[in-house]
């Protein structure tokens, strides 16, 4: 039974790559090239999609698992099967403030200006909090925004922290720690038992080491 | 301020029209044909009741997914967003004075909001059956009986049908106190997210979210934490349905608890191949009825007429059209629909 397994090509590709060479499952060269979309390599056929895509392909089933970032569930929220975290791509959620604020300064707004990536996340942390919040979604270089004055802080994914300081932001705050999982389409995981078990308990032996 | 124009529509809604239509239709009759073979009655439910009827009725988890509308007199209105809840009310009130057991069955929509994912509209067409007042295992093997027929005279013979019984995971997991943290265990369970668990309950000697197989879960489940009711009669159905030769169609998952919260035993799902979404599920809700004030035990499931149309499109199962002749003229037309032709006018 041929398994679909939907791959992140974004900030996670490299790591994941990784681990499923050193797991026995060859990634082609031609999914390195990033042209071809879609390649067979017998017992796999690999989709390569926009992280936040890899969950839609999984929950619909046109895809039987994928390996995506837990920041791209937290904000998605698909019905699927997460049965493992794979421990790659470590990240944090974090709300960021311009470092020349003290921590929690926000909290004395009425109303807080938040620009992000993650509305969803956004939105579940302040609201859970009592804090109204005014989200600003942006696509990319969210840093900028409290820079320019177009928000108060920004909620994030976080790798080393470079980018904050060197737009004089800091972290003040950790939502989640996000890691790589593998997801598995529901039904799949009904009517393709022996190769979906196969699969996790191959990358699952990975983890343990 | 911008006009919206006539044409367009809310979000959530469809309709259905030619080939797809017609299949819809057909799989109605066909699956209500097989319900009434086994001797279910069919229940036509209203479109609207009391919000109360869904929420203290069990529709607790998807409580905020439920349209509602301020009623006549005042009172909070909802558009069932579930048939069960409906059906119990009924069996408690209008019902209360017929013979048990009763079975049942009911077709139609059923709305509940929806966020725009995975083939979900916020109508569902649904066609299922309750079988009230018989606590057996019979009951919950005849339930998985029809199912089976129904989708076999689809057309549908390789459904896989996923039995589970949640008061082997609550079992486990009544040991949380707090309600909050027990909670979360519980989301963690239905996502098999099996750090996630762990980082609630620690690690167990039996990992929870790993079940599913053969008879040998229960074995397995046994040996790690203990036999109980909910094993013996879980087993009990599997042993029923594989001497009535199902045993290639059933697959185990004690991990399974499902969305709805008056689940009390049996749990099932209905899966196949092509289709990325559950076909049908259901399961045993012995308390739900008492919470209408006439205890008894009840089972049954649903189909989802939606993605059933859906999978047999995408395997190329059509129904045959009869075939159409021409008639000139209305006096014809009236001599060969007596015949019982299928006709077109064309003067």
């Amino acid at each position: 039974v041929t398994l679909t397994l939907a791959l992140p090509t974004g900030r996670i590709f490299e790591e994941t790559s990784e681990l499923l060479t050193r797991r026995g499952v060859r990634l082609p060269e031609s999914a390195r090239a990033g042209r071809r979309l879609r390649i067979e390599a017998d017992p796999f056929t690999f989709v390569l999609a926009k992280d936040r895509d890899v969950p839609t392909y999984v929950e619909h089933g046109v895809a039987d698992a994928g390996i995506v970032g837990a920041d791209v569930l937290a904000e998605s929220r698909p019905d699927v099967f997460e049965p493992l975290d794979l421990r790659i791509g470590g990240c944090r959620m974090v709300v960021a403030r311009p470092a020349s604020r003290p921590p929690g300064f926000y909290r004395d707004l009425s109303v807080v200006r938040v620009a992000t990536k993650y509305p969803a996340v956004t939105t579940r942390f302040f609201h859970g909090r009592g804090i109204a919040v005014e989200v600003i979604p942006l696509a990319g270089a969210v840093e900028l925004a409290p820079v320019l004055g177009l928000a108060d802080v920004i909620v994030d994914l976080v790798q080393t922290g470079g980018t904050l300081a060197a737009n004089g932001l800091e972290v003040d705050e950790v939502l989640f720690e996000s890691t790589a999982r593998l997801i598995l389409n529901r039904a799949s995981f009904r009517l393709k038992v022996e190769s979906m078990r196969a699969l996790l308990y191959r990358l699952e032996e990975e983890r343990v080491r | 301020m911008t006009r919206r124009s006539l044409l367009e529509i809310p979000s959530g809604v469809q309709c259905f029209f030619g080939e797809e239509a017609r299949s819809r239709r057909d799989i109605e009759r066909v699956v209500a044909d097989v319900f009434r073979g086994w001797s279910y009655e069919e229940i036509v439910l209203p479109l609207f009741d009391f919000d109360d009827v869904f929420t203290r009725g069990g529709e607790v988890s998807s409580g905020d997914r439920i349209y509602r509308f301020i009623g006549r007199d005042g009172e909070v209105m909802a558009l069932r967003p579930d048939f069960t809840a409906l059906v119990a009310k009924v069996v408690s009130s209008r019902l209360a004075r017929q013979e048990l057991p009763l079975r049942l069955f009911y077709s139609g929509e059923v709305l509940r909001y929806q966020p725009p994912r995975a083939g979900r509209q916020e109508e569902l067409f649904q066609i299922g059956l309750e079988h009230l007042g018989t606590g057996s295992v019979a009951a919950d093997v005849e339930v998985i009986l029809v199912a089976r027929e129904a989708l076999s005279r689809l057309g549908i013979d390789d459904a896989v049908f996923t039995l589970g019984h949640v008061g082997f995971a609550l079992r486990l997991l009544s040991g949380i106190e707090d309600l909050g943290t027990r909670a979360l265990a519980l989301e963690a369970l239905k996502r098999r997210d099996r750090d996630g668990l762990r980082r609630v309950v620690g690690a167990p000697a039996l990992d929870l979210t790993d079940l599913s197989g053969g008879a040998e879960v229960i074995e397995r489940a046994r040996r790690a934490a203990g036999g109980c009711e909910s094993l013996d009669r879980l087993e009990a159905i599997a042993a029923e349905l594989s001497a009535l030769g199902l045993e290639k169609e059933i697959r185990l998952d004690l991990s399974e608890v499902r969305d709805f919260d008056y689940y009390t035993g049996l749990v099932l799902e209905i899966h196949a191949r092509g289709s990325g979404l559950e076909l049908g599920g259901g399961g045993r809700y012995d308390s739900l009825l008492g919470r209408f004030g006439r205890e008894m035990p009840a089972v049954g499931f649903y189909l989802s007429l939606d993605r059933a149309s859906e999978l047999l499109a995408k395997r190329g199962i059509t129904s045959p059209d009869a075939a159409v002749s021409t008639v000139r003229s209305l006096r014809e037309a009236l001599a060969a629909r007596k015949r019982g032709e299928r006709i077109v006018v064309k003067p």
